[in-house]
């Protein structure tokens, strides 16, 4: 079961966390960076995502800060977190190289080769 | 100034739909990142962001409805015999309701399938992790950090 293919929202949070510690708005356009502005998070769902995360422990609070008044959270990966994120990231690759030489040896007609 | 405040007024209030355990450890932390990401002069939540709040906010307090307590796999005998006799219990009313009242009886068809749903889990659980008490999501990460 904990085998399970993590959702694209997950993977691209823990990708954004690959990167080194960082707090919730950090994520938010970091995720939409990674995803070349196709994924925009809100916050009900990046913190739900983060609660996910945090309880199956691949994150944690890594420090806060006071920043004008405001405060900020710091999250990193755990190591467990790291090891999921090569895991689900060399399952994708494995399934992309398959997709793409299939593409390449049998392509349909017309619009695979766009 | 003023737009900003009531900007985080309206903000905290759309955080009422979720649990008070969460609001107390992360609410400000929350309203930051939704302050952040507001646009100057804004005043009002954005749709999407009034849509996506109240839908994880029910989310996370519907959460615990669909899990098994800790208690509950640790107990795994009496955990699954209460949860089918609770969800029997429930279908009886249904058929009783639904015929004597009215359609509306069948509503309790959802939580009946929770309770044969949650004592599936609990029995599966228990099946796949016999040596652990916790949840599978609780089991210890390894060494984090």
């Amino acid at each position: 079961m904990s085998k399970r293919a993590v959702q694209e929202v997950t993977f691209l949070i823990l990708t954004a966390l690959a990167g080194g510690s960082q707090h919730g708005y950090g994520i938010i356009n970091d995720v939409e960076q990674i995803s070349q502005r196709r994924v925009r998070l809100g916050a009900g769902t990046l913190y739900a995502a983060l609660e996910r995360l945090r309880e199956d422990g691949l994150i944690e609070v890594d420090r806060e800060e006071v920043v004008d008044s405001r405060l900020r959270r710091y999250y990193q990966l755990t190591s467990s977190g790291a090891e999921r994120l090569a895991e689900e990231a060399d399952r994708l690759r494995a399934n992309a190289q398959v997709a793409i030489s299939r593409l390449r040896t049998n392509p349909t007609d017309g619009a695979a080769r766009a | 100034m003023t737009n900003s405040t009531d900007l985080e007024r309206r903000y905290r209030r759309l955080l009422a739909f979720y649990p008070k355990a969460f609001r107390q450890e992360r609410e400000e932390e929350v309203v930051s990142v939704l302050m952040a990401g507001a646009k100057d002069g804004q005043q009002w939540p954005r749709l999407r962001e009034t849509t996506d709040l109240v839908a994880n906010g029910i989310g996370m307090r519907l959460r615990p409805l669909r899990r098994p307590t800790s208690w509950e796999l640790s107990h795994p005998a009496p955990s699954v015999l209460g949860r089918i006799f609770i969800g029997i219990w429930l279908l009886v009313l249904t058929a009783f309701l639904s015929q004597t009242e009215s359609l509306w009886g069948l509503t309790l068809l959802l939580p009946a399938a929770l309770q044969f749903y949650l004592g599936f889990r609990v029995a599966a659980g228990i099946e796949r992790d016999g040596e652990t008490d916790g949840p599978p999501s609780v089991r210890p990460p390894g060494l984090g950090a």
